[in-house]
């Protein structure tokens, strides 16, 4: 498909003018001048098949791109030893100068299927052949403005996807990429230009990409934390010494059988949406609440959870207390939630919190008849009243409403039968 | 009964006779304003996991906009609650007032008669014995008053915790809060299931009521009503050759009118708040 790999010589006559001439700043000078031919496009259109002109390579091509100081031969070793091309002359593969790259695309879920079946990228699957522009030029597909577009070439494709994931990431990577440009980084990067902002290869890597359940995985539960951190300083220090940090570290899981939440557990992985936007304010105690079933059940019992179920963001959520990144037990001195720290905490909302403010109960639940025995007594006494207000005259109604339909029925009857010797 | 009017305070022979004050006609209509505010914006809170919550609470302001209503409706409350205290004060020193606001046939505290009459009503409703005859407040009206009376106090108490968590938590502990919430909530929702089913039926739904007594209106009913509703005071006040003093003219037509409309739009707005709260309880 490009010209280097393709390229069979010895099909053509070809006359070799200007052997000495060749690009200045190399060492070793080409034999040949390759633009004599390659730059003619009648001459070298249809050699490989009627009408392809790959083979069309005109002189200045390299110009401007990351290999603008190469000659052909660079790449193309052997094709400068004279004409007819070599048949045994081989592209030199990118790895000879370029090590560490081609390492770890080696080792990446792409080389095997690149092998195999040439559908995940090689080198020039996503730096191109002769173009290949630095990553900081705007004109290359691995620019970060480009590159989410590049990836979709193929993870936006339903035969690839179709092809090569698995029943359970098919759901997720169908509409991975195009979920990315409504995230907060693709927005960024498309709405506001910020080339800092992550994109695929900022998170999946640009060369060893791997699927998320290998362990080596930048996006690996384990690894998400440091991947993320890499752009997000500081953040992923206070999570490492949060409960969750905590319980990744050790692997321990909590009651419900669940593992320690990763960034992405909550901020999700490519529905990321801004931190100070009501949808993620409305939506996060949903994130939290996958885990710790009965916080969120007793959350929307009490005002705060009930405002924040009616799309309000007017109450405090799971973050406004027990902190978003640096949430500790209750028992912990440093939790934002342990007693000495409360007025603190509520204090953020209710500025004339005190000690005796505190006591209410964020979570309480009267179901709890252990823990919370006022509330438990309190629910019980309010549901017997008016259980037992309406079932009593709920009763009184209806034996009410059923004398009166008796009452009536019978004096119609009299009605009748009063009135039939009459019309008789 | 020899008229099918509408109103059933209009059926029955005989002229008109005032039954309510304009002041209690007054108050009614404030706590049937008020109510309805506090219902349509405490509602959706209450229920907040229900479907209708976010549009009803949408219609209402928002959060916050409902929020006002309901506050401003909380006021309404302490406002007709507080002018009836003061006119309850009046009668009681009204020289040897106290003695018939609290007890005989014109106190609306509960007497060995009401408890009376409710078994001798249950005994009716079986086929037992005949219907109770009441005189100027059944055993219902008075229960309707005094869980108005009660619900007032402890809804607009708990509410006033709610509404000011900061000041009284200067002496009292934040777990009333959680107390007030399931107080405030659950005494509301009593409150509103039974004025929209058992007070609607026993006023306006039952036959011989139906579609509605518009008697707190327009404050007059014919002395027909009175004798098959209120027959022990219409005799009372015959012996006592009272009914002279209480004859009304018939209501005018705006009045009726308007009555008419308010009663109507209250009893539908009850019946579809009861639908709402089913749809809540049985999702």
């Amino acid at each position: 498909m490009t010209l280097g790999s393709q390229c069979r010589a010895g099909a053509v006559l070809i006359s070799l003018i200007g052997s000495a001439v060749g690009s200045a700043e190399t060492q070793a000078a080409p034999v040949v001048n390759c633009d004599n031919c390659h730059g003619n496009r009648e001459f070298v259109t249809g050699v490989r098949a009627p009408g392809d002109t790959s083979l069309f390579v005109p002189s200045p091509t390299l110009a401007e791109t990351a290999h603008e100081r190469l000659a052909c031969s660079d790449c193309h070793r052997g094709f400068d030893a004279g004409f007819p091309h070599q048949a045994a002359s081989k592209v030199s593969p990118c790895q000879a100068c370029h090590e560490s790259e081609g390492r770890e695309w080696q080792a990446s879920i792409h080389a095997p299927t690149s092998a195999a079946t040439g559908d995940a990228p090689n080198c020039v699957g996503c730096h191109g052949s002769h173009l290949v522009y630095r990553i900081s030029d705007r004109r290359s597909p691995t620019y970060s403005l480009n590159v989410a577009a590049l990836c979709g070439r193929c993870h936006a494709d339903p035969r690839i996807i179709g092809t090569y994931f698995t029943a359970v990431d098919k759901a997720q990577a169908r509409t991975a990429v195009a979920q990315y440009y409504e995230t907060v980084h693709g927005h960024a990067l498309t709405g506001a230009g910020l080339t800092v902002s992550a994109t695929c290869n900022d998170c999946h890597r640009s060369h060893r990409v791997l699927p998320a359940d290998s362990a080596e995985s930048s996006v690996n539960r384990n690894n998400i934390p440091a991947t993320c951190g890499r752009c997000h300083v500081g953040i992923v220090e206070i999570y490492a010494q949060s409960a969750h940090g905590a319980a990744l570290a050790t692997g321990r899981r909590n009651a419900t059988g669940h593992a320690a939440p990763v960034c992405v557990d909550c901020h999700s992985a490519h529905g990321i949406v801004r931190a100070d936007e009501p949808r993620w304010f409305l939506g996060v105690v949903d994130e939290c609440g996958t885990c710790h079933e009965r916080l969120y059940e007793t959350y929307f019992e009490t005002y705060h959870g009930k405002v924040n179920r009616l799309g309000s963001t007017l109450a405090a959520t799971c973050s406004d207390c027990h902190t978003p990144h640096d949430m500790r037990p209750a028992t912990d001195p440093a939790s934002s939630v342990f007693p000495a720290s409360r007025v603190k905490t509520c204090g953020g909302c209710h500025p004339a919190a005190n000690a005796n403010f505190v006591r209410y109960e964020p979570h309480g639940d009267p179901q709890d008849r252990a823990r919370y025995p006022t509330l438990y007594w309190t629910w019980l006494f309010m549901t017997i009243l008016l259980g037992g207000v309406m079932a009593f005259f709920g009763i009184h109604t209806v034996l009410w409403l059923g004398r009166l339909t008796l009452d009536r029925a019978r004096e119609k009857r009299a009605a009748r039968s009063a009135g039939r010797p009459g019309q008789a | 009964m020899t008229r099918r009017a509408l109103n059933s305070a209009d059926r029955g022979q005989g002229p008109y006779l005032w039954r309510f004050t304009p002041l209690q006609r007054t108050l009614h209509a404030l706590v049937i304003a008020s109510f309805f505010g506090l219902v349509l914006t405490g509602l959706p809170l209450h229920f907040a996991q229900a479907g209708w919550a976010r549009v009803l609470v949408g219609l209402t302001g928002g959060v916050e906009g409902a929020g006002i209503i309901h506050r401003l409706c909380a006021l309404i409350t302490f406002g007709y609650f507080t002018t009836h205290l003061v006119s309850l004060a009046r009668k009681l020193r009204r020289g040897g007032g106290w003695k018939r606001v609290l007890w005989g046939p014109e106190s609306m505290v509960p007497q060995p008669r009401d408890f009376r009459d409710l078994v001798q009503m249950f005994r009716w409703f079986l086929g037992r014995g005949p219907r109770p005859r009441f005189d100027r407040f059944s055993y219902m009206e008075k229960f309707d008053y005094l869980a108005v009376f009660w619900g007032v106090a402890i809804i607009g108490a708990s509410g006033l915790l709610l509404w000011f968590p900061e000041f009284f938590a200067r002496f009292l502990p934040g777990w009333v809060f959680n107390v007030a919430t399931i107080v405030h909530g659950d005494e509301a929702l009593l409150a509103l299931s039974f004025i929209f089913t058992v007070h609607f039926f026993n006023v306006h739904l039952r036959p011989g009521k139906f579609p509605i007594d518009l008697v707190i209106f327009t404050g007059r009913a014919t002395a027909g009503y009175m004798r098959e509703e209120h027959p022990l005071e219409y005799e009372r006040r015959l012996a006592a050759g009272e009914l002279d003093q209480l004859v009304a003219p018939p209501v005018s037509r705006t009045a009726y009118l308007w009555s008419t409309v308010l009663g109507f739009a209250s009893l539908g707005l009850g019946i579809i708040i009861i639908g709402l709260v089913l749809w809540a309880v049985l999702h």
